[in-house]
């Protein structure tokens, strides 16, 4: 490597975002040896953290190991220094969603609070735009009816739009992001595998990353719940996406697409609520919760939440139905549409992370 | 000048060492030029299980109260030894102690005083009393109560030394389930006592010679989980332990995990020794985890090798933890720093000396005691 | 042989410890009176008790006893119930060296102890009455040499214990290097405030701008010569000598860039830094010299805790530089690691373990190349300033102007440092009376040099009252003899002169020895050098050695029955034989034990003595001599070696076996070694067979 310049400001932004003393690492690897998912040859976080510590940017962001890490916090308790690699880690992964955000506006908008009044007008205004180019753009009269508010076709259609004009913008990120990584971390001698999708398939399916020690079992279990009910809803919402086009819609609540859609959000309860209360509760292992963390909980809880609301609203035929409905989109769109921006975007880049460890026989 | 010596035998912890780093001679040697000259010096004396317990009046005038534990064998004790060779109870068996140490025992064969004692937790007293049958000089005292002592001092020099950090509390290392896994100060004791024994060095679980030996550094020390300082003597400690397997067994192979390989001075004539060795090897990369293994070497060091930037998982036949130096407490009221070590400045006529105010090595202790005896002198 | 109008010898026989069991007491007793004319003796079962003590002092007080051998146990032991007011006592070991090692009732066994009794009784028949060295003035005043941060302590402390203090400084301020720096941050240490304390003690006259022409004389009578605006003698008692360190010379290190303007020395850096802003980069370099075979191989211990306290300044007075830090190990041992981590807590401050590959100046910046680096394997580091931390060495100890016919300096050790027996026994020099404080003698900060001061002035101090009571110091600290010279016989061979360990001995022009029994330590090496064999003990001579030789039995037939004289030193090899018999190691009964002050205090006369009486062979046991030496007499050992290829040139001549006299060195641990040692020896001589001046 050629001359090293310390970038001092991403080593101040790491540490403020993780709220690590960082410059206090003594650089034993006791973080590496630790580590039930390092794989032998060059071990994380070690040499993540030393090059932390003299902001090597260009080394950190499209690093593939950084992805790997899932965060069980075992670097981080046992820390001679008390440095918590773990939380410097996911701060990377969060620098790591800004550096390859396009347009670079939608990665600031939510990443600092000073921004979410502006992230949160966006929906507003062009929800309301869409409702006042359609004429909708009132509270009906009579029995609560969603789509008298914002017809399914049209929001289907908006909004699909919309979500998948964001994703687009992502997989360039997506694409420099493997160019990076494989730019940082080249393939052995074995050269890339095929892409072993099944394997990482499995690998996120049943969740084996997570496996380790004690204090994971509830992380594991917690990361389920959410995973497989936000799976279950996409699932369901697809559904209903159909069933606008082809049923009558909505459906009654004794629908099996119905139940399981409410089967998820208790899921998504449960899981939240674990996670809540550990970040909470446990910070020695959790470390600091940065504002990316509580802003994506706080989504997909108000989400979930105003979800079912709408649906009690339309049961019970509450006055509040349309705000809340309206809430609920602009819900739906800081999780889906702003996914890639935010810590949702792990999605993508730990499942391409994970896509190219594989392949390059990275364990 | 008045010694109290806790233990039944002077010399404290480096009585019952193996070498001295760096130049990995016995410690018996300058002992006993010490000795020698407490044996000719009527201007001092000194009380074997002796503990304070209090101290009253003030610098130039001090009067403390000691109480002396009976050694239950008094001075008349010739060391002959007739009294270990009737004994019917053993010592129960401790790393470094020799196997079958009877009840009546001796340190070893330059202990001073060259007494033997009776170790009051194994003998049965009168219920037994063989040895009172054998003893010719009257010297077995199986009776004795503690004696409370009075001194008149005019100062008090406190050079109660250091005892280990509680190597149990490193969970992650297993020092409690793994029968293999010592403490340094274990091993130095083990290694004393095959150098006293002449016997080989044995693994303490199965009693085989051992292969492979880590020794892994800041066991502890340097750790905001434990010690936040560091230690200072580890570093030279382990080089020494694997520079004496090296010279005196061909078989074994040394590994040293170090963070910061610490040797002031000259002490880096050990690194230097070291490096040329091809059965030591020195690593940096502080060990993460011992896991326990298959097979004879069952025990698994988790490590990054940093300077490869390798992670190994690699099983050694036994492990040696260079653990952590913490005050040893034994006079109370004393002012302490937030680590627990004596401050060097106490009340007037208090000084306190060497290791009970910082980790500091042999070579230390005694030019910082010298340098309180002038202290203790000045009025 | 004897004069018992004169002197009263007596043996006082002990059975207990299985002495009784192992051999013939009565027997023992005959054969001492046969030997010894009208000498008085007595045998109890348990000596040492107060019973047995009771009778042995109303028995020494009846016969008027003014010489007495206990053939008891060992003199390690028992020691205070031995010692008699009035009565030379010397200890014949029948129990740790006898009894516990040999066949009980064994004829060779009661041998070996009728033997070994006669050879202290002969020997305690030679012995002279001691009369201690006593100059008619001892000053106790304090010599401190270099006013640093040790020189002031070892002032500030010696004064505060009541002892006058001179302080003597080359240059025209005290503080030494310590003085100069800009700050302290990691200890305590106010220096200004411990300077001007000094200078208005009362106990403390210091001289500045001062240097030593001659310091001549011994302990309790040094003279020193200094030299300021005029001259002047002081007479002190002892010397502190605290005269520091400088950097290593740093145009050496031009792989390092020194030559560079931006490459400085954290000397040069700890004054420029006092005067002008820090550039915006500035790289450290640890162990810039030290910890490298070519340069100084040791660790020079300050450095570290230096460059990090620089690194400090740079952010204070730079708030926008960046500082970059390579090292090999940090070593910020004990409560250091705390300053070590407060310096990480500016994270302006990078640090990188590494190896410096490379040093370049660009014109306008520097560029270092370093490898071995955990940020990746090779790296380039742009710097404005690069400071090396250059190594401690010590100063030269020459100032001091010995007039000793072995230097001006005090000797140096390995690394140029001048200490000796380092581990247990620090501030020793080779020159008694004279210590050495602070970085003069080891690598150390400024605390340590602060404790050394106070350390070494107490060594300074116990020197001087030593000296008042006739003792000797260290090692052998006690011992009231000291060697007399019996000049008529010398021949200005100035073996001994050149021999001492510790420059006792001065010399005139024509090399006739000048004798300085204050600085002597008592170990006998003059003894062992001198051909002419007139320097002696009152305790230990060459008579007194000869006369144990020949106190022994020779049998006349070899058969099975060698006879092996033994030199043991006294200081390990003597506890070793002690730690034999704890142990109850058995040994061959056919050695004669003489303990000796050091093994290079055996004249070459006692081997031909032992030879020509009939001895099959020698064997001298010692301490371990080289760079890790543990002979407390510092090179005894090794003239025992150089002097032994001298003896078997003569055994050549005698037509003798060169194996015949053998030296080996143990430490005070090998107790089953010297088993072996002695066992294999004795095997060895029988397969050599018998002196053939035995029957001569």
């Amino acid at each position: 490597m050629g001359i090293i310049k310390p970038d001092i400001k991403f080593k101040r932004e790491l540490g403020r975002l993780s709220g690590s003393q960082l410059n206090q690492c003594m650089q034993c690897g006791n973080c590496s040896a630790v580590c039930s998912l390092a794989p032998a040859e060059r071990p994380f976080p070690g040499k993540e953290m030393v090059w932390s510590g003299w902001g090597l940017k260009e080394k950190l962001i499209g690093n593939v190991d950084i992805w790997l890490c899932h965060q069980c916090g075992d670097c981080s308790s046992y820390c001679p220094r008390d440095v918590k690699p773990a939380d410097v880690i996911s701060a990377i992964r969060h620098q790591t969603y800004l550096h390859y955000a396009r347009p670079r506006f939608l990665g600031k908008l939510v990443s600092s609070p000073a921004w979410l009044p502006v992230a949160i007008a966006i929906p507003v205004v062009v929800i309301m735009a869409i409702l006042s180019l359609a004429g909708t753009f009132k509270i009906p009269e009579g029995p609560v009816d969603y789509s008298a508010f914002f017809p399914h076709g049209l929001l289907n259609s908006t909004f699909s739009a919309i979500t998948l004009f964001f994703y687009l913008l992502a997989s360039f990120g997506i694409v420099r992001f493997w160019k990076d990584m494989k730019r940082l971390t080249p393939p052995g001698e074995a050269g890339m595998k095929k892409f072993p999708i099944a394997r990482v398939l499995g690998e996120i399916l049943s969740h084996s990353n997570f496996s380790g020690c004690g204090s994971q079992q509830l992380r594991k279990i917690a990361h389920m719940s959410l995973f497989f009910g936000f799976g279950l809803l996409i699932l369901v919402t697809l559904y209903a996406i159909w069933a606008t086009i082809t049923h009558n819609y909505p459906l009654p609540f004794t629908n099996p697409f119905k139940i399981a859609g409410n089967v998820a959000s208790l899921m998504i309860y449960s899981g939240l609520g674990i996670m809540v209360f550990q970040r909470l509760m446990n910070r020695s292992v959790f470390g600091k919760s940065s504002y990316s963390d509580w802003l994506l909980l706080a989504a997909i809880g108000l989400l979930t939440l105003s979800g079912t609301l709408v649906e009690l609203a339309r049961f019970g035929n509450w006055s509040v139905a349309y705000h809340l409905y309206f809430f609920h989109l602009v819900a739906v769109w800081f999780v889906i549409m702003y996914l890639p921006f935010t810590k949702m975007g792990h999605i993508f880049y730990r499942t391409t992370a994970l896509l190219y460890a594989r392949s390059i026989g990275r364990k | 000048m008045v010694l109290i010596e806790r233990l039944n035998y002077l010399g404290g912890n480096v009585s019952r060492f193996n070498n001295y780093f760096p130049k990995l001679c016995p410690p018996a040697c300058g002992l006993e030029i010490n000795y020698s000259r407490i044996r000719s010096n009527p201007r001092i004396s000194y009380h074997t299980g002796a503990s304070v317990e209090s101290i009253c009046g003030s610098d130039g005038d001090f009067r403390v109260k000691i109480s002396v534990e009976p050694r239950l064998i008094n001075n008349n004790c010739t060391s002959c030894g007739l009294c270990a060779e009737v004994c019917p109870e053993e010592r129960p068996q401790k790393l470094g102690r020799k196997a079958g140490e009877k009840a009546a025992y001796i340190n070893n064969g330059l202990a001073f005083p060259m007494k033997y004692c009776i170790d009051p937790l194994v003998c049965k007293r009168e219920a037994c009393g063989k040895c009172l049958e054998v003893c010719d000089y009257d010297a077995i005292q199986l009776n004795a109560s503690p004696a409370e002592v009075e001194l008149q001092v005019g100062k008090i020099i406190v050079a109660t030394g250091w005892i280990l950090y509680d190597a149990a509390r490193i969970e992650n290392y297993r020092y409690q389930e793994e029968p293999d896994v010592v403490t340094n100060l274990e091993f130095e004791r083990m290694l004393a006592a095959c150098t006293r024994e002449k016997t080989k060095l044995t693994r303490p679980s199965d009693g085989k010679t051992p292969r492979r030996i880590a020794f892994v550094q800041c066991a502890g020390s340097r750790d905001v989980n434990h010690l936040p300082y560091c230690s200072a003597v580890c570093c030279s400690t382990s080089l020494k332990h694997a520079l004496t397997l090296e010279s005196e067994y061909p078989d074994i192979h040394a590994e040293i995990f170090y963070i910061d390989m610490r040797l002031s001075g000259r002490n880096e004539k050990l690194l230097k020794q070291a490096e040329g060795k091809e059965r030591i090897a020195l690593t940096k990369g502080k060990v993460g985890r011992i896991v326990q293994g298959e097979g004879e070497a069952n025990l698994v060091l988790e490590v990054e090798d940093i300077s490869k930037g390798f992670r190994r998982e690699d099983a050694f036949d036994m492990v040696v933890l260079a653990m952590g130096l913490t005050p040893n407490h034994v006079a109370a009221g004393l002012k302490v720093n937030k680590y627990g070590f004596y401050l060097p400045e106490q009340r007037a006529g208090i000084i306190p000396a060497a290791s009970c105010k910082r980790p500091m090595d042999v070579s230390s202790a005694v030019k910082d005691a010298t340098a309180c005896a002038l202290k203790a002198m000045q009025r | 042989m004897m004069s018992a109008e004169k002197k009263h010898m007596a043996l006082a026989i002990c059975t207990g410890c299985d002495i009784g069991n192992c051999i013939d007491a009565d027997k023992l007793t005959d054969a001492v009176r046969e030997a010894f004319d009208g000498i008085s003796c007595i045998s109890h079962k348990s000596l040492c008790s107060e019973a047995g003590l009771e009778e042995l002092r109303k028995f020494t007080r009846e016969k008027g006893v003014d010489r007495l051998g206990v053939a008891a146990c060992s003199p390690r032991v028992k020691t205070a119930e031995f010692s008699m007011d009035g009565i030379y006592v010397d200890r014949i070991n029948l129990r740790e060296q006898l009894a516990w090692v040999m066949e009980p009732g064994e004829e060779d066994t009661q041998m070996c102890a009728e033997d070994q009794t006669r050879m202290v009784l002969a020997k305690l028949d030679t012995i002279k009455e001691n009369t201690p060295y006593l100059p008619e003035q001892v000053y106790s005043d304090v010599l401190v040499v270099g006013g640093g941060i040790a020189g002031v302590s070892a002032a500030l402390e010696g004064a505060a214990a009541g002892y006058r203090v001179h302080l003597v400084e080359k240059s025209d301020r005290l503080g030494g290097y310590a003085g100069r720096i800009y700050k302290t941050p990691y200890n305590e240490i106010d220096l200004s405030a411990r300077t001007s304390e000094v200078m208005s003690h009362p106990g403390v006259e210091v001289h500045l701008e001062t240097s030593i022409e001659s310091i001549s004389g011994e302990p309790g009578n040094f003279f020193v010569a200094i030299r300021n605006s005029d001259s002047a003698t002081l007479k002190v008692g002892s010397v502190v000598t605290a005269t520091g360190w400088k950097p290593y010379d740093p145009d050496k290190l031009s792989a390092l860039g020194y030559a560079s303007p931006r490459v400085k020395t954290l000397e040069e850096f700890e004054q420029s830094v006092q005067v002008e802003q820090p550039p915006d980069r500035v790289l450290f370099v640890l162990c810039a010299g030290s910890r490298d075979e070519n340069h100084l191989s040791y660790c020079s211990s300050y450095c570290c805790g230096a460059a990090l306290k620089q690194a400090l300044y740079i952010r204070e007075k730079n708030p926008g530089a960046e500082v970059y830090i390579v090292y090999r190990d940090i070593r910020t041992a004990g409560f250091q690691e705390e300053f070590y981590k407060l310096v990480q807590a500016d994270d302006a401050i990078f640090m990188t373990k590494g190896v410096i590959k490379s040093v370049s100046d660009l014109g306008n910046e520097v560029e270092v190349v370093v490898g071995e680096s955990l940020l990746d394997e090779q790296i380039t580091l742009v710097a404005d300033l690069v400071v090396l931390a250059t190594g401690m060495v010590p100063n030269t100890t020459s100032d001091l102007k010995l007039q000793y016919r072995l230097g001006e300096g005090l000797p140096e050790l390995e690394y140029e440092f001048s200490d000796s027996h380092f581990i247990c026994f620090p501030y020793e020099t080779r020159r008694t009376g004279v210590y050495a404080a602070g970085t003069v003698r080891a690598p150390m900060d400024m605390e340590m040099s602060q404790e050394d001061g106070a350390g070494a002035m107490m060594k300074a101090i116990q020197c001087i009252e030593c000296v008042k009571r006739g003792e000797a110091v260290h090692p052998r600290a006690g011992d009231m003899s000291y060697p007399e010279l019996y000049m008529e016989r010398c021949t200005d061979c100035k073996r001994c002169t050149e021999e001492c360990p510790f420059g006792s001995y001065d010399e005139t022009d024509k090399g006739t020895p000048l004798p300085n029994p204050a600085r002597c330590r008592r170990c006998g090496i003059c003894v062992g050098s001198c051909p002419e064999r007139i320097i002696s003990f009152s305790d230990f001579s060459i008579n007194s050695v000869s006369a144990m030789i020949k106190a022994v039995h020779v049998p006349d037939e070899f058969k099975e029955k060698p006879r092996v004289l033994v030199f043991v030193c006294e200081n390990d090899a003597y506890p070793a034989l002690d730690a034999a018999g704890v142990h109850r190691l058995r040994y061959s009964p056919f050695v004669r034990i003489i303990p000796v002050r050091c093994l290079g205090s055996v004249n070459k006369v006692w081997i031909s003595d032992a030879l020509s009486h009939g001895y099959d062979g020698i064997l001298q046991i010692g301490c371990k001599p080289g760079d890790d030496y543990q002979c407390h007499f510092i090179h005894g050992s090794e003239l025992t070696e150089q002097r032994g290829e001298n003896l078997q040139e003569t055994l050549e001549t005698m037509m003798l076996e060169p194996e015949r006299i053998q030296t080996r060195f143990v430490e005070i641990t090998d107790h089953h070694e010297i088993q072996e040692i002695i066992n294999d020896y004795v095997e060895e001589l029988e397969l050599i067979g018998p002196n053939p001046f035995k029957d001569m």
